[in-house]
């Protein structure tokens, strides 16, 4: 049982403390949480008493961002700070990768406050990973505005609250101005069928050398853009059995369909360039580069391209995954904001605070959105990125005239996504396993771009085989 | 001769020796048969103190750092542990879990093929670039620094230059160079069948200069009486390399491969940084599996099979080893 | 080894092109003889060729081939690749992505290099490198002089069995340990935090190598014991013995135990990677990898050389230290 530990423990952590307090240079909270929590990062101070300075830890930017976006952050953490003058923030730079963040999870050095896709965040609650903040977020004066469909992948099935939905995306066709240009092909009509994205890549290949068209295959993202495609052509690849149970249902018409896509741009008409191992990060890096005409991806990348890979915003773009087919729809995912369950609770109010203000703060309050997208804007980071309402269409639509005067990125070149993204049904990722599901699947998808005889059908039933295994376990 | 723990004790106890505590009447007895009543007080003044002094520091990392360690890993392999609930004892599903794993039989596959590939490459080369080595006479020194200094590149960066080398588009680095011979194009890691000897080629690149060098050490003593004699004999110079160096070496030969059999059979570093075990888990290796099942998982890593598996491959080691010593060691005889 | 020959037998012509004559040979078995006899001490300059061998013109030829493809041999192979590492460092991205092979044809980018050590912050993790190293190589030298020092002098009555228990760990592959480690790193006895994101995580495992302990002990019970007694007889007790007379006399086996020290603390990636998480104090090798999506080509690489340079350059200085180290000074034997 869990309550004898957590007693011996704070016995154990009460006797060091006291005995401890002279040597160790941070000191440990020395109120009984009211959860069972023993380690902290409180710090406090002798002199004050209760509205006690309190430090949290929160996540700042990918690694490899310039310095003027950290500088970014930093204005932000200060104008934080500013308000609340009991709360020092400590940051510390962090990239959502599946292995990185498990062993950040075990190892206890995860921040205060951290961020973690959607897919994860079922996993997490269900693991006691996640700080209860239900109390805390109904205190938030817009708890009721959230779109119920978006709240509902940072609550536990008993519906409490344990991470806000900061962000939510649809996955977008991001392609190259400048390369259609040189292939062509007319930059403002992007392609808007599958047929029409083939010939496109065909074009690009053969009239500029580089990759018409390209995919993700590593760390998971293989999995992710498999269903994404699979979507797109009316697929599922899991199916929820209402009993608690779930099924593998990787080899069907969609998947298959999107598989066969892939192999005939690789291997008849050879527009997929030379690189079949890339990730979210490397191809961002290459996109940006130049060297890939279209992709897909999650339409706030832009974002990071600006802010790690140095992308001339004239070469961007982005419209609409091509749908085809009765059920097809566009993969809808998002971030969510979490607190971790070792923080106490004045911890966790500051989180709160934290959350709030930089996360929720400028999608809901205009001065809040005004002074962020000033600082944004004055290092030159990315003001305005397309994504799509975690409240309401209109709040999300006003949210955006605010900043009107801000905005910095080229919205007229994504047109093809922004005039239509809402229009389409957005489809949430599969809820089980769906990280594990999504790795099974990665090699399904770089067997079929390394080998030429790779038998579409007998991978995914083997994929669908090995997930099922999981699923049950 | 007495013994050194005699020496030991009465040495640096100059005052009273335990030795006469002793019940043996024997004068004439091997001394490390007398049992000397030993008090705490006998402790202290036998240097029982500054033993221990000495004694701590490899005691206190050595247990909490290797002996605790590898106790704990045969518990927790029947454990199931995520570090997020308390540990629960799970007797053998672990080891079935991990057994029945559709990805083993790829990895074992896998890591034999790259043992096997390391070997074939990595072996026979540096022993015959050490003995021409050993026979130039002036230009050896230089050729030894040559020869090491792949070795002193740290591993990562010498794969991530690799890596950068193995681009498979027409301008990659090797291709180029192989274009100079009308040779085309090669996806190098893009491909399920090179992605693995390319691992290798990076590997034996960057270790086989540390191969050559210990075996130009053990090259360099042999006696050279024996060579001497060969000549004496009437030996030509392939005769003297068969027959007496060879010979000489084969000592140091058998530990090499032992070696790196098993360092191959732990590979990681190339496979997780060239390709992550791709494509489509042809790289994918028994230590891959292993990092995966503990941390590859975004939630909660599954401990108890990764200790499971790594516990199942270090039997499979040990056995491997000892028929392996009983084997060099009946041939070494004959 | 050799069959043995009558002297007057002819030599058979196994050996192409390298048949003796009758003369040649009488004469080169005349000189062996001669060298037999006088018993010149070993190691004297002949290997497998003897001084009459090398005079003959097929051999002379022949080795002057071996010597050029050698040379040729080991400076592209070897030296190649770290030259085409600092030939890319100063190369501008756009170039190396198109015409990887021609010289420079827009000019040398100097700004790669600056940038890498500016932007890249590649002094940061530099530093980190270093800083581990000296830590694990301290708790190394440590550990294994102390310990080394009680099983071989000391030889208190538990020595035997911590002997055993420090051998057995050299059959536990370092895979067992992954895991549980992380975990004994994680929830470290007697601590009241992790030490995940402190340099102890590494410092203090890295002393756990049983190669050392074995290393010293052997060194040690090589050392003449009369100086011992002798300075016992002084009145030297363990402490003084250890500090003024072993150590100073050890300095040829901590110098291979250093370098072996810090070539380990170089390479190692795995172990960093998962205990240092705060990129503030993660070493090269685990930083560079991270940075590899979001570093343009150019200035990466020249980050990658600038972490290749002080290495190879202290190996270029040392050379000696590390290529004896590197031949296990001939320790292990047939």
């Amino acid at each position: 049982m869990k309550s004898t530990r957590t007693y011996v423990a704070l016995a154990l952590a009460t006797v060091l403390t006291t005995s401890l307090a002279a040597c160790s240079s941070d000191s440990k909270n020395e109120e009984p949480a009211a959860s069972d929590t023993t380690t902290t990062t409180t710090d406090s101070s002798p002199t004050e008493e209760s509205d006690a300075p309190v430090t949290i830890k929160v996540v700042s930017l990918t690694p490899g961002s310039s310095d003027e976006a950290f500088a970014a952050f930093d204005e932000q953490v200060k104008a934080f700070e500013a308000k609340y003058k009991n709360i020092t923030v400590e940051s510390q730079e962090y990239e959502w990768l599946p292995d990185k963040f498990a062993a950040d999870l075990a190892g206890g050095t995860l921040p205060d406050v951290f961020q973690v896709p959607f897919t994860d965040g079922r996993g997490l609650i269900e693991n006691g990973q996640l700080a209860d903040i239900d109390a805390l977020f109904k205190e938030l004066p817009y708890a009721g505005d959230f779109n119920p469909n978006v709240l509902q992948a940072g609550q536990g099935a008993d519906g409490k609250v344990y991470a806000i939905p900061y962000s939510a995306y649809g996955v977008g066709l991001h392609y190259n101005r400048t390369l259609f240009k040189e292939a062509g092909l007319d930059p403002d009509k992007p392609p808007t069928t599958w047929d029409e994205v083939r010939a496109d890549a065909k074009a690009i290949a053969e009239k500029t050398g580089q990759a018409g068209y390209s995919m993700m295959t590593q760390g998971n993202t293989g999995g992710w853009q498999l269903t994404v495609a699979t979507y797109a052509h009316g697929g599922r690849i899991q199916v929820d059995n209402g009993d608690g149970t779930y099924t593998s249902t990787a080899n069907n018409d969609g998947t298959k369909k999107a598989l066969e896509f892939l192999k005939t741009l690789r291997w008849e008409d050879n527009s997929m360039g030379s690189n079949f191992l890339y990730d979210w990060g490397s191809i961002n890096q290459d996109f940006a580069a130049g060297k890939i005409g279209m992709y897909t991806s999650g339409n706030d990348v832009y974002t990071n391209m600006v802010m790690a890979n140095n992308i001339n915003p004239d070469d961007y773009g982005l419209t609409v995954i091509p749908l085809d087919g009765a059920d097809a729809g566009v993969l809808g995912g998002g971030n969510l904001a979490a607190v971790s369950a070792k923080a106490d609770d004045a911890v966790k109010a500051a989180a709160m605070k934290w959350i709030d203000f930089y996360y929720m703060g400028k999608q809901i309050d205009k001065d809040s959105a005004v002074a962020n997208a000033k600082i944004q804007a004055a290092s030159n980071q990315p003001v305005g990125t397309p994504a799509l309402p975690i409240f309401s269409k209109e709040l999300y639509n006003e949210s955006q005239e605010w900043i009107k005067d801000y905005i910095n990125v080229p919205l007229a070149q994504m047109t093809g996504y922004t005039d239509k993204i809402f229009d389409l049904p957005l489809i949430n990722e599969p809820t089980a396993k769906t990280q594990d599901s999504y790795a099974e699947l990665d090699p399904v998808v770089q067997a079929v771009l390394t080998d030429k005889n790779a038998n579409i059908d007998s991978l995914l039933s083997t994929a669908d085989k090995n997930i099922q295994r999981l699923l049950d376990r | 001769m007495p013994t050194e723990s005699d020496l030991s004790v009465s040495a640096l106890a100059p005052g009273k020796n335990d030795a006469d505590l002793a019940p043996t009447p024997d004068p004439a007895a091997q001394p490390h048969t007398r049992r000397p009543r030993r008090t705490p007080l006998t402790w202290l003044r036998g240097g029982g103190l500054s033993n221990l002094t000495f004694a701590l520091p490899l005691l206190i990392i050595f247990g909490t750092f290797s002996w605790w360690p590898i106790m704990r890993a045969i518990v927790m392999a029947f454990q199931h542990t995520n570090l997020v609930n308390p540990a629960t004892f799970v007797g053998w599903e672990n080891f079935q879990f991990v057994l029945t794993d559709p990805l083993l039989p790829t990895a074992i596959k896998n890591t034999l093929y790259f043992a096997l590939l390391a070997l074939l490459f990595g072996y026979p080369i540096p022993l015959v670039a050490a003995v021409l080595m050993s026979e130039v006479k002036k230009l050896k020194g230089f050729f030894s620094v040559l020869a090491y200094l792949p070795v002193v590149v740290p591993p990562v960066i010498a794969v991530l230059l690799w890596k950068f080398f193995y681009d498979g588009s027409d301008t990659g680095v090797f291709n180029t160079m192989l274009g100079w011979i009308g040779l085309g194009p090669y996806p190098w890691l893009q491909s399920q069948t090179m992605a693995m000897p390319s691992l290798v080629l990076q590997a034996t690149w960057a270790g086989a200069g540390a191969t050559v060098i210990i075996y130009l050490a053990a090259l360099i003593s042999v006696p050279p009486e024996l060579y001497d004699a060969a000549d004496v004999d009437g030996a030509g110079v392939w005769r003297k390399v068969w027959h007496v160096t060879m010979p000489q070496l084969r000592g140091i030969l058998f530990i090499t491969l032992i070696l790196q059999i098993i360092g191959t059979a732990q590979v990681f570093l190339e496979p997780y940084l060239f390709t992550s075990g791709g494509p489509a888990n042809s790289t994918t290796t028994i230590l891959l599996m292993i990092y995966n099942y503990a941390f590859g998982r975004s939630v909660g890593g599954d401990y108890g099979a990764a200790t499971a598996l790594s516990v199942l491959l270090a039997i499979f080691l040990a056995i491997f080893s000892a028929v392996y010593f009983k084997l060099t060691n009946s041939w070494s005889k004959s | 080894m050799t069959a043995t020959r009558s002297l007057d037998a002819p030599v058979t012509n196994s050996d192409a092109g390298l048949t003796l004559d009758r003369s040649q040979l009488a004469g080169q078995r005349r000189a062996a003889k001669r060298r037999i006899k006088s018993g010149q001490p070993e190691g004297t300059d002949r290997g497998i060729l003897s001084d009459s061998d090398r005079r003959r013109p097929g051999i002379r030829v022949g080795m002057g081939a071996v010597n050029v493809v050698l040379f040729v041999v080991l400076v592209i192979a070897c030296v190649g690749p770290i030259f085409l590492l600092f030939k890319f460092a100063i190369t501008p991205t756009q170039d190396i992505l198109r015409t990887p092979m021609e010289l420079f044809p827009n000019g040398i980018a100097w700004d790669n290099v600056t940038k890498a050590w500016n932007d890249v912050h590649v002094s940061r993790y530099f530093l980190n490198t270093i800083i581990m190293a000296g830590g694990s190589w301290a708790t190394q030298i440590i550990v294994a002089t102390s310990g080394g020092y009680m099983l071989s002098v000391l030889k208190p009555r538990y020595a035997k069995y911590i002997n055993g228990a420090v051998m057995a760990t050299l059959f536990v592959p370092g895979v067992v340990l992954l895991v549980p480690l992380y975990l004994t790193v994680l929830n470290p006895p007697l601590l009241s935090s992790s030490l995940i994101n402190s340099f102890w995580a590494v410092w203090l495992p890295a002393g756990a190598s049983a190669f050392n302990i074995v290393l010293m002990t052997r060194f040690f019970d090589n050392l003449p014991r009369e100086i011992f007694e002798a300075a016992r007889v002084d009145g030297a007790g363990p402490f003084r013995l250890f500090w003024s007379i072993v150590l100073p006399m050890s300095k040829p086996i901590l110098g291979v135990v250093s370098v072996f020290a810090i070539i380990a603390a170089w390479k190692d990636f795995l172990w960093p990677m998962l205990v240092l998480k705060d990129p503030n104090i993660q070493p090269l090798s685990v930083r560079l990898p991270n940075l590899e999506a979001t570093t343009d080509l150019g200035v990466f690489l020249a980050a990658l050389a600038i972490s290749t340079i002080i290495p190879i350059a202290l190996f270029l200085v040392f050379q000696r230290l590390f290529l004896s180290g590197a031949g296990l000074g001939g320790a292990v034997k047939g």
